[in-house]
């Protein structure tokens, strides 16, 4: 299998941002069909798709479209979730800055499927160049008759709002973000079974449908070719239909997004992506950096898709793939990747927001050569103590890499505790590790 | 009708125990019904739950038609979760039990072991749920995070940062219930911490109560800090006695010395409340430095300590056939003003007596219940609440009836209420007001006849010139505006509050009345509020010039304005003063001092010394309402009992008991052995305190009826507000 360029298709062409250049490559299409088709035949056709949320918990987006209201009684929203802020992810950044024209295209079918009356992009606030590019894109389909009131004839009065994030991880969490967009402080909120679902009461209090931007712009090629065709793509899998656009980064020659259907394996992902660069793999965080890793045998096997690689030991989450060669000290990876979560853990619960900076300290302490015999079953006790304890699912992104990587790689922690050393005594190793840990290198 | 509403039931089973409750009611509620405990320090009934601090995790599933439990795979937190039909609850099993000692061990490990000097220290729930479910020992070997200590937030609350679980009970209590919003998080992760904006003066009403919700020692009282241990402390229930709220509240004491006020809970009253006035209020009052002990007379330039009965011999001889006049402050007890009156209209031959303080007295007999058949108070605390709309007139609600405040915004935030409120200067109600009516300083009737022009068509004749484009050119009010305030109140039985403040502006009287009647006639409840602490049971006990106890018509006498007059031109020859000091209490100090200088015999009943007693001819000490036992009325006409909380200092009497004493001795007056006896004489002579025996008073008070068969029409109030509208 290789590329399979359904969402990128003209991702390179410049053309494609401008409505013109849109509708010259059938863009609308999937609208035209829509407008004509019953707003449960909408759904339906997604639902017969097998499209789940792309965003990285993979729940079957027919359901949250389906589960708004039928008779509308309140305003209904819509809220695309472009904060993109997973370590290693950077598809929907692409597909903001160069297929403009498909999320407000998606957003529009969803609308017209559940009546919303706006939908929010919510746009990691450093994502300038993908709000500017939404920005020109909305203003055209607005002139043109593309959004706003009746549109092309649907009777839909739809209007997008582009509403730029301040910077934090947390808000790309779905109820967090409706937090930060209602002007409140970026926390999660309750979830169902403690509060309704987001379809009865989001943000606002009302009806609410929040996918991911690829999500959205999945949602043309199903609406425009049939979820009967869409299916097709990854029919050898358990239940992954479709392409999934994959963030390719770290030691390959070829970094950058590759868009694949549902089945590949992971290791012609790598092919796509140049092969491994610097060394030999060793390591691989398929799906961003809070999902558990792989080790190189583990790779060997790998499928990319949902419940394939849950069975080998990791997400798809939000496609952020990773690929870490021999030069990799993961005792560094690990601790770089909980200073992450510890920074930007929000502070609301407990568990995490305590947890996560005490993983922090206790890495640090390692990498400082002051490694304690107990250090790594009080860092997978802790990993407990946190995943599943935490309010919302940041806590468990945070406590999976660091369990992970011990699972995967005691020998390099039992080392690094025993000897103050990193196993991996590599100029290359050395230059990746911080500056105040050098110690636990060779100088070359 | 209650009773009729039949909330669904649900049926869960919590360890094992089938019960059945409430269909949605929290399950850190429902174990409750079992005598079950789950620990808990973020959530508080009285706010809506966020399931922050995790230590309420409980394992949950749901029985499935089969009969088996299929368990859900995470623990939930119980203060957020609601009950529903089939689910199953365990709060005691092996992953409920780590799940809470890893939460513990959380928050320790950057908590300040600091307990032996810590105020919370005894009461401190982290403590108690560490003891309880926490680990024994901490697998922390970092720093711990440093923090500043002792940061003064304001005057009365001390933040200590390095103690804080950031439960966010703090920041929610001021978004929810005080609705300053004063406190929010700021910085994230393990650096997260509650701050005023740039750590500037916490600026609110109802700071203290932060203190108190604190499930740790983060936030403590900056008068309270480090001077006693709880368990030194002594505790009785008791009231607060500086605002006319009744607030119920729990005087803390060691050996003897008032330490501390806490909230008590009454949901009649104040919930568990307090405003600020009532919990660092008292302190200033009982641990006066300068409290009296000893009865003394003037010798001279100086004074002489005396035995009581030389005392009240030199009282009665100041008085014998003498013009004598008599003013109270609003602290007594209804006991109090009850025998003082009884003795002043006896004994001493007066009616000059009064115990209002404001610029502007309307006469007594002339108050609303006589002018226009109103009672003054309608709509009690608790009814506020669920009010559809209210009207906030003329008063900054959260200074003068801080009580009413919280259920007046409570109203708004849990129910939606429309709250117009309707002022001279901005004040809090404004923050949440569905309209705002910022008149012009001395138009407040005007406004309220452009208000009766629009609600009552009974007073439109009366009313008609004052339009809505007449009251805006009159009052500032744009005729919009009041078009809106009225759509909001129209067609709801709403709540029009306003306190006797009001009298003090120009026309205070007639917009007073004026509201009274339009209220009546629009179909809403009228809430005319004094605005001192036992103001209303002074009056009803007939501590007034020209109405005795229960309304009964006397010959009137002068009120506290035209005593210091007459008293000024030396045409009052003895002056006694119960609880009060003129200078410091009536609005022109000029005449007050000149009053005490030319009046011959000046008799001082008072807990401290004041700047009158520089005139004084007798000082006779005085107890203080938490020293003795006693009744007070709210301004919601709630009359709660007060026992003896602490030993009054030195010979200090209760004051009717200086009255009666007084009053053997003149031979008019009967011997009352305890304030019970009093309380016993007045429910014969005042008909609404027929109820409030002290074996009859329950523990959160009784509410005075209103009496019945009101008139709605009267023409004393229709001339006085036509003369103002045509006068213009």
């Amino acid at each position: 299998m290789a590329e399979y360029k359904l969402l990128l298709e003209h991702s390179h062409e410049p053309e494609f941002r401008t409505l013109h250049g849109y509708l010259a490559r059938g863009g609308y299409a999937a609208l035209n069909r829509a407008k004509g088709m019953e707003r449960q035949a909408i759904i339906d056709e997604v639902k017969t798709s097998g499209l789940r949320g792309r965003g990285g918990a993979g729940f079957p987006t027919w359901i949250k479209w389906n589960g708004i209201e039928k008779e509308k009684t309140r305003p209904h929203y819509l809220i695309c979730n472009a904060d993109e802020g997973e370590p290693g992810t950077f598809k929907d950044k692409q597909l903001m800055e160069t297929t403009p024209f498909l999320v407000i295209e998606g957003m529009t079918i969803a609308a017209l499927a559940t009546q919303a009356d706006a939908g929010y992009i919510y746009i990691r606030g450093e994502f300038v160049d993908a709000a500017k590019s939404l920005r020109a894109a909305i203003d055209e389909a607005y002139a043109h008759g593309y959004l706003g009131q009746n549109i092309l004839g649907t009777g839909l009065n739809f209007d997008l709002y582009i509403h730029m994030g301040a910077g934090s991880y947390e808000c790309g969490e779905e109820s967090a973000l409706m937090s930060s967009l209602m002007g409140e402080r970026g926390m999660p909120r309750l979830k169902f079974p403690h509060a309704p679902l987001p379809t009865v009461a989001g943000v606002w209090d009302q009806p609410t449908i929040i996918n991911n931007v690829e999500t959205y712009a999945a949602a043309v090629p199903i609406l425009a070719k049939g979820g009967e065709w869409y299916v097709t793509l990854g029919a050898n899998t358990k239940n992954s239909r479709g392409t999934k656009i994959f963030s390719v980064s770290a030691h390959v020659n070829k970094p950058g997004n590759y868009e694949i259907e549902f089945g590949t394996p992971l290791m012609e992902l790598l092919d796509l992506a140049g092969g491994m660069k610097g060394g030999a793999l060793k390591a691989c965080v398929p799906g961003g950096s809070s999902v558990p890793m792989l080790n190189a045998e583990d790779c060997q096997n790998a499928i990319l898709a949902y419940e394939e690689l849950w069975e080998t030991g990791s997400m798809v989450g939000s496609g952020g793939c990773m690929f870490l060669n021999e030069h990799t000290c993961i005792v560094s990876y690990t601790w770089r990747t909980a200073q992450f979560y510890a920074m930007e853990s929000c502070g609301k619960c407990t568990p995490c927001r305590e947890g996560t900076k005490w993983m922090l300290q206790i890495l640090e302490r390692i990498l400082r050569g002051n490694g304690q015999p107990g250090d790594m079953d009080l860092l997978m006790e802790i990993t407990k103590q946190i995943d599943g304890r935490s309010f919302c699912g940041l806590g468990d992104a945070a406590a999976w890499p660091v369990a992970g990587a011990i699972k995967k790689f005691p020998e390099e922690f039992e080392y690094f505790i025993k000897n103050g050393r990193s196993m991996v005594d590599t100029p290359e190793a050395r230059a990746m590790a911080p500056r105040w840990a050098q110690r636990a290198f060779s100088a070359v | 009708m209650a009773a009729a509403v039949q909330t669904e039931t649900v049926a869960i089973t919590i360890n094992d125990i089938e019960l059945h409750v409430p269909k949605g009611e929290l399950i850190v509620e429902s174990v409750k019904r079992l005598g079950l405990e789950i620990p808990i320090f973020c959530y508080h009934p009285r706010m809506k739950p966020v399931g922050m601090c995790r230590m309420c995790l409980v394992e949950v599933g749901f029985k499935q038609p089969d009969g088996s439990v299929r368990k859900m795979p995470k623990p939930q937190a119980g203060c957020t979760l609601p009950a529903s039909e089939g689910m199953v609850v365990y709060t005691d099993t092996e992953m409920v039990h780590r799940d809470r000692k890893g939460v513990l061990e959380f928050l320790l490990i950057n908590h300040p072991l600091d307990c032996p000097i810590c105020d919370r220290g005894g009461e401190c729930p982290l403590q108690n749920n560490t003891l309880a479910y926490g680990p024994s020992t901490s697998r922390f070997l970092e720093v711990k995070r440093h923090l500043p200590k002792a940061y003064p937030l304001s005057e009365y609350v001390t933040l200590d940062l390095e103690r804080c679980i950031q439960c966010g009970r703090c920041v929610r209590f001021t978004e929810e219930i005080s609705g300053d919003s004063q406190l929010a998080f700021r910085f994230r992760g393990a650096s997260m911490q509650p701050s005023t904006f740039q750590l500037t003066d916490f600026e609110s009403r109802f700071s203290g109560n932060v203190i108190e919700i604190c499930p740790v020692g983060a936030l403590t009282s900056s008068k309270y800090r480090f001077r006693a241990r709880p368990w030194d402390l002594e505790t009785r229930p008791g009231l607060c006695t500086l605002t006319p709220c009744g607030t119920n509240v729990f005087y803390d004491y060691r050996s003897g010395r008032l330490v501390r006020i806490n909230g008590r809970t009454n949901e009649d009253v104040n919930e568990e409340w307090t405003s600020d006035t009532t919990k660092f209020g008292h302190d200033a009052l009982y641990n006066n430095p300068n409290r009296i002990q000893v009865p003394h007379v003037r010798e001279g330039e100086a004074f002489r300590a005396v035995e009581w009965s030389e005392a009240y011999a030199a009282v009665l001889g100041a008085c014998e056939g003498k013009r004598t006049a008599v003013l109270a402050g609003t602290m007594l007890s209804n006991e109090d003003y009850y025998a003082w009156q009884a003795l002043a209209r006896t004994a001493l031959a007066t009616n000059h007596l009064d115990l209002r303080w404001q610029k502007t007295l309307l006469p007594a007999s002339q108050m609303l219940k006589a002018r226009t058949g109103l009672p003054g108070v309608q709509y009690g605390i608790a009814d506020l609440e669920n009010a559809l709309a209210i009207l906030v007139f003329g008063t900054n609600l959260a200074a003068d009836q801080p009580m009413s405040y919280l259920r007046t915004r409570k109203a708004w935030f849990r129910n939606g209420a429309r709250v117009v409120v309707a002022h001279h200067e901005a004040s809090e109600a404004e923050s949440f007001a569905h309209v705002v009516l910022r008149y012009r300083p001395g138009t407040a009737a005007e406004l309220a006849a452009g208000l009766a022009n629009l609600l009552a068509p009974e007073l439109a004749d009366a009313t008609r010139i004052a339009t809505p484009e007449w009251t805006e050119a009159q009052t500032g009010v744009p005729a919009d505006r009041l078009r809106e305030a009225a759509e909001a109140l129209r067609g709801t039985e709403f709540a029009a509050i306003t306190t006797h403040g009001l009298f003090d502006e120009a026309n205070g009287v007639t917009a007073y009345q004026t509201l009274a009647l339009l209220t009546s006639h629009a179909g809403g409840k009228f809430n005319g509020l004094v605005n001192h602490a036992n103001e209303q049971g002074g009056r009803e006990m007939g501590f007034a010039p020209d109405l005795g106890p229960g309304g009964e018509a006397v010959t009137a006498g002068m009120n506290t304005a035209e005593i210091l007059q007459a008293a000024a031109k030396g045409e009052i020859d003895t002056l006694i003063l119960v609880g009060c000091d003129p200078i410091r209490d009536f609005p022109d100090t000029a005449l007050a001092t000149q009053a005490l200088e030319n009046v011959a015999n000046l008799v001082l009943v008072d807990s401290a010394q004041t700047e009158a007693c520089a005139y004084a001819s007798a000082i006779l000490p005085m107890a203080l309402p938490a020293e003795r036992d006693g009744t007070y009325t709210s301004s919601e006409r709630r009359v709660q009992r007060m026992e003896r909380i602490l030993k009054a200092p030195g010979e200090s009497k209760a004051p009717w008991q200086i009255a009666m004493e007084l009053g053997l001795r003149a031979g008019s007056s009967a011997p009352y052995f305890h304030a019970r006896d009093v309380m016993d004489a007045i429910a014969e002579q005042v008909p609404a305190y027929a109820g409030a025996r002290y074996q009859d008073i329950p523990e959160t008070g009784v509410r005075l009826a209103n009496p019945e068969g009101l008139t709605r029409s009267n023409d004393a109030v229709v001339q006085a507000l036509q003369s103002l509208l045509g006068g213009r």
